[in-house]
This record gives C-alpha cells, sequence and structure tokens, in this order.
C-alpha cells in the first residue's frame, strides 16, 4: 500500500485547494441570497388564503424536494438555454456560475420556504393578539414580536439548510466550476489520476472544517438570540 | 415479609437517604407521610432497584440481597415479586389498556396469552374499568390511566405493592375514584407500601404509619397514635401544617 | 424537443430504479440497526465508542456524499490491491462489481444520519416508560423490544423517511462509481443524439414518482404505527 499512498500528498494539497473555498462560498452565499427572497415567496403562498398559490408552492416544494442536485444542475444548465432558445434568445456566453446560482437557489428555496413556514406557525397566536391589543399595527407587531421569535425558531433548521447546500453545491464540479472541488478534479487530473485518496482526503477535511465552523457559528448565534425563550424553558 | 436494613442513598453532595429501616409484615398497609425531599420516593425505588442504593440490605423472605451490589438476576426476582405505582402513570404509550395490564404476565411471567388477557380484563374490571380495555393511555383521563396503572400491579399479584404518589399528579376531583380503587384492593389483603400526601387514606387505611424527615424515619405506628398524639417535635410540626386545626379531633 | 426519445428514455431511466432500491434498501437494512445501536452508545456515555460515534457523525455530516465515494473508491481498491498481492490471491480489482463500493459508502453515509435520527428520537421517550416496564418484570431486552423501539421508531419515522428520500436522491451519484443506474443510464443514452434536456427530464421525473410514492409509503406506514398517539377520547 505504501508505493500507491503518500501522505505527504495530503499536506501539498491544501495550499492548492484553499483559495478555491472563496468560489464555494461565492455560490453558497449567492444561492442564499436569491433562495431566502424565493424562499419567503414560498412560505407567503403556503401560509396565504389562495387555494392555487397554495398548491403551487406545495408542488414546486415536492417537485424539488424529489430531485437530486445533479439532476436540477443539468436540467437548469440544458434546459434553461433551450427555453430561452425559444424567444430568441441566446445563452451561450453566459458564465456557468450563472446556471449553477440559479439551481441552488431554486433548491435552497424550497428548504427555506419550509423552514420559515413551520418557524411562523410555531408562534403561538396569542402573541399576534397581544402585540395588535396593546397597539401595535399588524405591521409593527410581525415585525416586533412575531418576527423576532421566528427567527430564533428558524435560526438551528437555516444552518442545517446552509451546510446542506455548501456540501451539495460541490457538484458544481461536473459542468465546469473551479470551486475547492473542481479544484481537486482539476489536481487529480494533473498528477494522472495518481495519489486520487490523498487530494480527496485534504478536501474533505477542508469541507469538514468548515462545516464545523458552520455549526459552531449558529450554535452560538442560538445562545445569543434565545435568550427569552430559556427564561420560559426553566420556570 | 419485607424487612429493609440500613439504606443509605446520596445524590452527589446531598445525602437523601441516612440509614433507614423499615419492617412490613403480609397484609400490611404502610403509608409514609412526610414533607417533599425527606427521601419518600427515593426510598421506594430503592426497594424496587430504580435507584441504586449506596448500602443496605432488603430481606424478601426467603431472599436477602444487598441493595447496593445485587446481581441482576436478583434484581429481576425481587422486580418479579414487587409492583410499582408511578406518580405520572408510565402506562405504556403504544399500549392499550388491557395490554399494559398484560404485558408483565405474557413476557415477564410467560403466561399464556389467553389467560393473560382473562386475567387482565378481571384486574380491569376491578378497577373499574370494563369499558376501557382497548382504549390507548390518550385516551384515558388521569384517574382512568392511574386506575390502569394499579390494574397492572395488581394483576402480577406480587408479595407487596409499593405506591409513588399516586394521587399527586391528578386533578382534585379524580383523586376519589383512584383512592377509593386503592382503599379495596387493600381491604383484600393485599400488602401496600404507599408514599402519599392523603392523609384520609392514612387515617382510614393504613394499619401502620411512617412518618420520615431528612433522610431517616422519625416516628413510625399505628395511624391513630401518630395523628393523635405524636411523640417527636418534627411530627407534631408536620401535622400542623398539613392538617386543619380541628382535624386532630376527628380521629 | 424530441418527443419519441423522452418516451424511449423516460424507461431507459425507469429501467435503473431497481439497482437504486437495492442500494437504498440495503444500505437501510445496515444502517438502521447499526445506528440504534451507536445512538445508544451516545446516550449511555459509553467511553471510546460514543466518542467514536460523535466524530464520525461529525465528519459524515460534515462532508459532501459525492467526495465519500471518491475516497471510498479509491482506498478501498488500495486496500484490496495490497491485500491481493499480499495473499497471491488471483484476481483482479477492477472487476469487482461497482455495486459493492455504493453499498460500503451509501450504508457508511446513512448509518452516520441514523446515529443522530435515533439519538434524538430515543430522547423523547421518557424513562418512566423504562421504569415502568422494569416494575412489571421485563428485562433490559424485553424492555426495549416492546416498549421503548416501537416508540422511537414512531418519532423517528418521519426522518427516516426523509433520510430514505435523500439516500435515493445520493444514488444519483453512483455514476462516479460507474454505476448502471437512473441517471447514468439515460445519460449514456442522451449521449448518442445530444438529447440531454429529454434525458434530464425523464430522469426527474423518475426521481419524482420514485420519491412521492416511497414518501407515500411511509406517511401510510407512520399512521398505522402511531395509532396510539392519534387516538382520541
Amino acid at each position: 500500500m505504501e508505493k500507491y499512498f503518500n501522505a505527504s500528498y495530503i499536506w501539498e494539497s491544501f495550499p492548492m485547494l484553499l483559495p478555491y473555498v472563496k468560489v464555494t462560498f461565492l455560490v453558497a452565499g449567492l444561492s442564499v441570497l436569491f433562495g431566502t427572497i424565493l424562499g419567503f415567496i414560498l412560505a407567503a403562498m403556503k401560509l396565504g388564503s389562495s387555494r392555487i398559490a397554495r398548491k403551487i408552492a406545495n408542488g414546486y416544494i415536492t417537485a424539488l424536494r424529489c430531485t437530486p442536485s445533479i439532476v436540477l444542475l443539468f436540467l437548469v444548465y440544458y434546459g434553461l438555454p433551450a427555453i430561452a432558445e425559444n424567444f430568441g434568445l441566446l445563452f451561450d456566453n453566459v458564465d456557468k456560475l450563472v446556471f449553477i446560482v440559479i439551481t441552488f437557489s431554486l433548491q435552497f428555496a424550497a428548504a427555506m420556504a419550509e423552514v420559515i413556514r413551520s418557524a411562523y406557525q410555531s408562534i403561538d397566536k396569542g402573541q399576534f393578539e397581544a402585540a395588535v391589543s396593546v397597539g401595535l399595527s399588524d405591521f409593527q407587531a410581525y415585525r416586533r414580536i412575531i418576527f423576532p421569535q421566528a427567527f430564533v425558531v428558524a435560526l438551528p433548521n437555516f444552518g442545517n439548510s446552509l451546510l446542506e447546500l455548501i456540501k451539495e453545491g460541490s457538484l458544481a464540479y461536473t459542468i465546469g466550476l473551479i470551486d475547492v472541488m473542481g479544484k481537486a478534479s482539476l489536481i487529480i487530473d494533473g498528477r494522472f489520476n495518481a495519489h486520487a485518496l490523498e487530494t480527496y482526503i485534504a478536501l474533505s477535511v477542508i469541507y469538514w472544517v468548515i462545516s464545523i465552523i458552520i455549526e459552531q457559528v449558529f450554535l452560538k448565534l442560538e445562545k445569543i438570540f434565545s435568550k427569552g425563550k430559556q427564561v420560559i424553558k426553566t420556570t | 415479609m419485607l424487612e429493609i436494613k440500613n439504606i443509605h442513598k446520596s445524590f452527589g453532595p446531598n445525602e437523601i437517604l441516612k440509614g433507614v429501616d423499615l419492617k412490613i409484615e403480609k397484609g400490611d398497609v404502610v403509608v409514609i407521610l412526610g414533607p417533599s425531599g425527606s427521601g419518600k420516593t427515593t426510598l421506594l425505588r430503592c426497594i424496587n432497584f430504580l435507584e441504586k442504593a449506596d448500602q443496605g440490605h432488603a430481606n424478601f423472605g426467603d431472599i436477602d440481597v444487598n441493595l447496593n451490589t445485587a446481581t441482576k438476576k436478583q434484581i429481576h426476582t425481587i422486580r418479579q415479586k414487587t409492583a410499582f405505582v408511578f406518580q405520572n402513570y408510565n402506562l405504556f404509550h403504544n399500549k392499550t389498556a388491557l395490554e399494559n395490564v398484560t404485558e408483565g404476565l405474557i413476557i415477564g411471567r410467560k403466561i399464556p396469552k389467553a389467560e393473560a388477557n382473562e386475567m387482565g380484563k378481571k384486574a380491569l374490571d376491578k378497577v373499574g374499568l370494563s369499558e376501557k380495555y382497548d382504549a390507548y393511555p390518550s385516551e384515558l383521563s388521569g384517574g382512568q390511566q392511574q386506575r390502569v396503572g394499579i390494574a397492572r400491579a395488581v394483576v402480577l399479584n406480587p408479595d407487596i405493592i409499593l405506591f409513588d404518589e399516586p394521587t399527586s399528579a391528578l386533578d382534585p376531583e379524580l383523586v376519589g375514584e383512584v383512592l377509593s380503587v386503592m382503599k379495596n384492593i387493600a381491604k383484600e389483603g393485599t400488602t401496600m407500601l404507599v408514599v402519599t400526601h392523603e392523609m384520609s387514606f392514612a387515617k382510614d387505611v393504613a394499619n401502620k404509619v411512617v412518618f420520615m424527615d431528612g433522610g431517616v424515619i422519625v416516628e413510625e405506628g399505628p395511624p391513630k397514635e401518630i395523628f393523635s398524639k405524636p411523640k417527636e417535635e418534627r411530627t407534631k410540626q408536620f401535622l400542623h401544617r398539613v392538617l386543619p386545626e380541628d382535624y386532630i379531633f376527628y380521629i | 424537443m424530441d418527443f419519441k426519445f423522452l418516451v424511449d428514455t423516460f424507461f431507459v431511466a425507469l429501467s435503473g430504479v431497481p439497482i437504486a432500491l437495492i442500494i437504498t434498501i440495503i444500505s437501510l437494512l445496515i444502517a438502521l440497526p447499526l445506528g440504534f445501536m451507536l445512538a445508544l452508545t451516545r446516550i449511555n456515555k459509553i467511553p471510546v465508542l460514543q466518542r467514536f460515534a460523535q466524530v464520525y457523525v461529525s465528519f459524515i455530516r460534515g462532508t459532501p456524499v459525492i467526495v465519500q465515494i471518491f475516497i471510498v473508491y479509491s482506498s478501498v481498491p488500495l486496500l484490496l490491491t495490497s491485500l491481493f498481492e499480499k495473499y497471491h490471491i488471483d484476481k483482479n480489482v477492477y472487476d469487482i462489481n461497482p455495486i459493492w463500493y455504493a453499498f460500503i459508502v451509501f450504508s457508511i453515509n446513512t448509518t452516520a444520519i441514523m446515529i443522530e435520527i435515533f439519538r434524538s428520537a430515543i430522547g423523547t421517550v421518557s424513562k418512566g416508560q423504562l421504569e415502568a416496564a422494569y416494575s412489571v418484570g421485563l428485562t433490559n431486552v424485553q424492555a426495549f423490544r416492546r416498549i421503548i423501539i416501537p416508540q422511537v421508531l414512531v418519532t423517528a419515522l418521519p426522518n427516516i423517511c426523509t433520510a430514505t428520500v435523500n439516500l435515493i436522491k445520493a444514488t444519483s451519484l453512483g455514476y462516479a462509481m460507474s454505476l448502471q443506474e437512473i441517471t447514468l443510464r439515460a445519460k449514456v443514452a442522451a449521449n448518442v443524439g445530444y438529447n440531454y434536456v429529454e434525458a434530464y427530464l425523464d430522469i426527474f421525473l423518475v426521481y419524482l414518482i420514485l420519491c412521492s410514492l416511497v414518501e407515500y409509503v411511509f406517511k401510510r406506514y407512520e399512521k398505522r404505527l402511531s395509532k396510539y398517539k392519534t387516538a382520541h377520547a
């Protein structure tokens, strides 16, 4: 085994991979931004009174939940230009990043819609009634009473969704994005497929560390924001 | 029939039981009274090995076990001889009333299912739940759940039934139905060790009352003596707190 | 849009369903009991094992499945080659059916997910249930088999359903091991005439149907198992 496996390749891989973590974060960041906006819209549709809107939102969420990321990615990558062509638009010069961000925004939106809905529904109706009863407007009641409480409930689920997003984002390499995963494939190609294992070990350590950091950050955030809630728990 | 010697139990730095001795004869109904935190519940749990005592012995007629070093087999034997009624019922959520009652018979005692079902139905009839064989705990009121809990204990025909504050989780209006079931089984000669705050039960049903405080037994005797002329100052103070002023004159 | 191709390829994609299901079922059969036992080591704080389970779960949950696949797919052959050389076994590691690698990867992955699921589900069953089981004379094993596990399963079922759907979805990454599952079959069919849009539409449909079915089956089963919970007086 020694002649096939050489740990020094692991160390060598880190400085080559780390600069590309930026790209991984860029994809995640943009997808979170657009995905959250779309997620809010979907959640509103689900919670709203329109039956058609509710059906559409539910259908969208079910479909996205059942679709593997890689399938969605290629569906967007091949499907979007094909649709655009019908409208006389050419997508030839569009950056790959656009397709990737669209894919993961669509996916993140479905996850966020559920996170937002369940957080909203977890808040007792009495909270809103109490807010209005002391003279707050509907908007003020949402902004000052409902949202801060729902935010705390949503936080851990948001963190989990973000972790999923970053991990699933690794599949962007399949259409040629050079993020940390894509760079690892390039390194392996450059070594003529030798020492792939060492490169993947380095790559997995990078993902692992990112995940642990995100997890810890969210645990901290939860602690900071849930001060009011803890009092309720202990009494 | 059951003799307990010198039970000690600490949780971390707090010594809850500081050497308790207790003797119970067959057919006795013994009620343990005492302020909360006095170690009553812990004593009961140690006898059934739900807590492991730090030291102490229990003598169940033919067998003598060290409460600290008992083997798995000894623990199992003692549990077969005893039954426990929990404060919060602890009915098996995934089983119907009848299944709750027969579980110990069929699985623990290997009694054939048909026979166990007969015994279970009789036990449920006895606690007045003939209509509720197939009800799940979530469909029963607290009082009904606790009566199932009692039937589950009675059906095992144990040497002794341990009651851990069986009515204190109940709404006041449901306490009566549970107490009257307990009275009935006491009349049948069941040996019972009961931790409770129900003074009327202690007065009417018990033939021995034990007053515990601070992890020791302060005083014990027939209910009449304990209630009307307690010897120890701590017992007097406790009774004074929990009983209406003129209660003692009723006895 | 080539409709004939769309219809034909749908059946090509469909023919990959058995492989996806076999991998899913084998992985679950391994992961469910193993995950449950490792969850118990964490709850009972068994010294070395609980530490192991913790790091294991953290690593699997912290890394993409595709990276896990690549690690197994590039390390197991290395290990086997050196083993074969050492014991002079005349067998080529490249003749091994890739489905074995899939079993390994997805079992390892799903076990970690199950540990987390069971850990939180066991936490919801109160200690009193176990005490009551002891008090009526059940042994430890009997108490778990008859009282604790049935209750844990009901609480865990929705999460097990999600994990199963995710597992089916993850088998789409089998292409990285040249596994002839849904995605790869349809993709290969599309390579001939570049009908990628149609092919991926088919793949999308197959997963949609498959996962919806699985969710439906779980919902039915959950209803049956949890009848004691939903019952009302």
